[in-house]
């Protein structure tokens, strides 16, 4: 507790100026942060780089199923990293899988993040019944195996993009609660909060303005786990089936689909997409590393 | 590659001496009960095989054999006499006589939820009794030559366990047959263990203990061939055959099954059919599957070939019609439809949707080799012809019983000729739905034509072989060829896959039979 308050820095440097040059002092999290803007790059882009609308059902050429990377497709197109079963091209595949991964993470991370966030600096505030409600609540729910409560959601739900955040959401809300609230409660025993308390300002005001954005930056470490967290997950449900139609494959589908013909060697259906979601996650995670050292108050230089 | 085969070299080393009494086998598709009346389904008559034994036995061919009965005989058009084998003895040592049998017939109507009953087999049997106790008369409601046929899919029970209900089944209590195999053990969705009968009246089996274990997930089937954690697979997977036929430690043995793929469509709804929708995805009011030249025109949309070379491997054939032209009642006229996607055009534009509409093809993913992926090649060529199709997948248990609730539009599935010849499709694809009747037990697309029905009817009361073959051929031929109330696809070849040094009988029925697993002659 001792290391908390912002030391007074001689040089004129803006936090966020320092944050960065902490943030790139390390060689690993530099690669971590390339990556990961490459591959959202590709993800955003993927309509204009793919060679084929995997998804378009017109586009995709039966007789080219399973072809070798590199091979040449029946009307003369390269596929540079083969095609699947149903003669996909792998490349443009894993692109607009790549595409709807990060969609799907980034997306349930913010919903869940705020909504967490809220319940969690709520309850802090709030203190007594309400705040042990809340983490009991909590508690049961993260007592439950993430992917077990996510699969018995999608039961019910159906698949669909939606339906995938939906259930995603619900079970990381949780995390980001018991973070926020932990940092809350750190926070609410400031002096600063007791001199905005001592200035007369509304509850509403006193946590959005001063307690929520203190407690934020545990909160964005979590966030970075979490996102590939859901990204994982999202893969593994869509490996098990649920989650995406089967005609609109995600990288978890992609590797599902190549599991069966990973024993006859068509080893590329499975490898590249896993290799794809493989960096991904590694790039977030290297990214989340290196911000909770700079956003680590204990370990702040 | 290589780093993979020696890897899995190394552990079918370690582990293939391990079992010689026993013989474990790697099922495909769970086994859902151990009531041979409760759910009639292909894995399930298959397992009840080795428990449970028929009057009427069929071969690998399906051609029908003595079992409990050693001959029948029709004495006129409606009454039939059939000669109990004598020497035969339930696994609880009591002998088997005609009671065991007239208790059996009263059981088969009265399973409660039954998903599948094997009632439409003893339908067309009014009054069963008991001549001597080796001597039983049957007497039909109509001339019904099928009969043999019917009651080789009718698991003889003993009479002493005619009152125990399914659970009792499935717990083992109530399992006693006369088959070459004992009850063991049975862990519902895991495995079933059997025990030789050494009392067995005919040719002994030749390992003392089966273990039949339920590997629905198909790498994980061929890599405990491979581990030797099982010496006998069925349904090797298409995807990894050219490889096992190139491995010094498996034999493989296959046939073209009596297994039709096809695909339903909404014949009768006439309006609002659930998954038809226009191009862009909202509903649509009229039902386009109604009409005879749209189902011919998606029939003409797809490359049977490119399904069958790609999807399959080559493990399939091309059909037109439900059933080989080697079986009994088919067509010889059907040929597999040809790939003629501008015609499709054509006859979409004729039958008024020169835009096309929209459809979902439902199918199950666990039931049929490469079910899933065969839906996906068809919603490929229907999307390319002018009809945008998507593909839900879901376990069969969930798609058979929307599948019978009429909840698709256009469905995905297979059909086996229990009977080994063509009534037994045509009635339950094609009959209007009937349940009083027995007829349209699994026609999903409720296609209704009443000179189909009429054709059936009068093929199914006529005594002479060749007279009932044409009539089915014709009504085949109606059905499919002029009306396209189904759309066949292919017919599975099925495929086992054994360890080296075994032999088995590959079977039309996809029966994957224990008993006749026998150690391959040098």
């Amino acid at each position: 507790m001792s290391a908390v308050l912002p030391a007074a820095e001689p040089v004129p440097q803006t936090p966020f100026r320092r944050f960065l040059e902490e943030f790139f002092e390390s060689k690993l999290a530099t690669l971590g942060f390339v990556m990961l803007a490459g591959i959202v790059l590709l993800a955003l882009l993927a309509p204009l780089l793919a060679p084929q609308n995997p998804y378009d059902l017109a586009k995709l050429e039966l007789l080219d199923a399973r072809l070798e990377p590199g091979a040449r497709s029946v009307a003369g197109i390269t596929y540079l990293l083969g095609t699947d079963g149903q003669g996909r091209d792998m490349l443009s595949a894993i692109l607009y899988g790549l595409r709807v991964s990060l969609y799907v993470g980034v997306v349930s991370g913010i919903i869940a993040l705020t909504l967490g966030a809220l319940t969690g600096v709520l309850a802090a505030y709030a203190g007594g019944r309400i705040e042990q409600f809340v983490m009991r609540v909590v508690d049961i729910q993260l007592g439950f195996p993430a992917i077990l409560v996510a699969l018995i959601l999608l039961a019910v739900l159906g698949k669909g993009v939606d339906k995938i955040i939906i259930a995603l959401v619900c079970v990381q809300w949780a995390y980001y609660a018991r973070t926020a609230r932990s940092a809350a409660l750190v926070e609410r025993g400031k002096e600063y909060m007791e001199a905005a308390r001592g200035l007369g300002l509304s509850g509403t005001r006193i946590v959005l303005r001063h307690l929520l954005p203190n407690a934020l930056p545990p909160l964005i470490v979590v966030a970075t786990v979490q996102v590939a967290h859901a990204i994982a997950l999202e893969a593994t449900l869509s490996f098990l089936g649920l989650g995406l139609p089967t005609t609109e494959p995600s990288l978890g589908l992609l590797i599902a689909n190549g599991y069966e013909y990973l024993m006859s060697g068509k080893y590329w259906i499975s490898f590249t997409p896993g290799v794809a979601l493989l960096a991904t996650i590694l790039a977030i995670n290297l990214v989340g590393d290196q911000l909770r050292d700079v956003l680590n108050p204990r370990l702040a230089k | 590659m290589k780093i993979r085969i020696a890897f899995l070299a190394a552990l079918a080393a370690v582990s293939f001496p391990a079992a010689a009494q026993e013989l474990s086998v790697g099922l495909s598709t769970p086994v859902t009960t151990m009531d041979p009346h409760f759910h009639n389904l292909t894995p399930n008559n298959s397992l009840a095989k080795h428990l449970f034994e028929t009057l009427v036995h069929q071969d690998d061919q399906q051609a029908l054999r003595p079992g409990l009965a050693e001959s029948w005989k029709a004495l006129d058009d409606t009454t039939w006499e059939i000669k109990l084998r004598k020497n035969v003895r339930w696994h609880d040592g009591a002998p088997f006589t005609a009671e065991d049998v007239l208790a059996t017939l009263k059981r088969i109507p009265n399973v409660p939820n039954s998903p599948a009953s094997f009632a439409i087999y003893t339908r067309p049997i009014s009054d069963a009794r008991a001549k001597d106790p080796h001597t039983l008369i049957l007497t039909t409601r109509a001339p019904h030559p099928l009969l043999p046929n019917d009651l080789a899919t009718i698991h003889i029970i003993s009479a002493k366990m005619a009152g125990m209900g399914t659970p009792d089944y499935n717990s083992g209590k109530a399992v006693n047959g006369t088959g070459p195999y004992k009850f063991g053990e049975y862990v519902s969705g895991d495995r079933v263990v059997l025990v030789a009968n050494d009392k067995y009246w005919g040719p002994k089996p030749a390992f003392p203990k089966i273990r039949f274990r339920m590997i629905t997930n198909s790498p994980a089937r061929v890599a405990a061939l491979l581990a030797g954690d099982a010496q006998m697979i069925e349904a090797v997977p298409t995807a990894d055959i050219a490889n096992l036929k190139k491995d010094a430690r498996v034999t493989l043995a296959s046939t073209v099954s009596n297994r039709i793929i096809y695909l339903h469509m909404d014949s009768g709804r006439e309006r609002n059919s659930p998954f038809v929708t226009d191009t862009a995805g909202r509903p649509l009011e009229a039902n386009p599957l109604r009409d005879p030249r749209v189902r011919k025109a998606i029939s003409m949309m797809i490359d049977r070939n490119a399904i069958v070379s790609r999807i399959m491997e080559g493990e399939a054939k091309p059909a037109g019609q439900f059933l080989p032209e080697t079986f009994h009642g088919t067509s010889r006229k059907l040929q597999p439809e040809k790939y003629d996607p501008d015609g499709a055009k054509k006859l979409l534009a004729a039958a008024g949707y020169p835009n096309g509409f929209g459809l979902t093809l439902h199918t199950p993913n666990n039931r049929y080799i490469n079910d899933e992926k065969i839906a996906q090649a068809v919603a490929q060529f229907l999307t390319r012809g002018g009809i945008p199709t998507k593909v839900d997948a879901m376990p069969s248990a969930v798609f058979f019983s929307r599948g019978s609730k009429l909840e698709f539009s256009f469905l995905l599935a297979g059909w086996g000729a229990g009977t080994g010849e063509n009534s037994s499709p045509l009635r339950s694809l094609v009959a209007s739905f009937d349940p009083k009747l027995g007829n349209g037990a699994a026609n999903r697309g409720r296609f209704s034509d009443a000179g189909v029905d009429a054709m059936i009817h009068t093929a199914l009361s006529t005594i002479d072989d060749t007279k009932r073959g044409l009539m089915l051929a014709a009504a085949a031929d109606k059905a499919i060829g002029e009306l396209t109330g189904v759309i066949p696809l292919h017919y599975e070849v099925s495929t086992w896959g054994m360890k080296k040094g075994l032999a088995y009988k590959a079977r039309v029925d996809q029966g994957t039979f224990a008993h006749e697993v026998v150690p391959a002659k040098k």
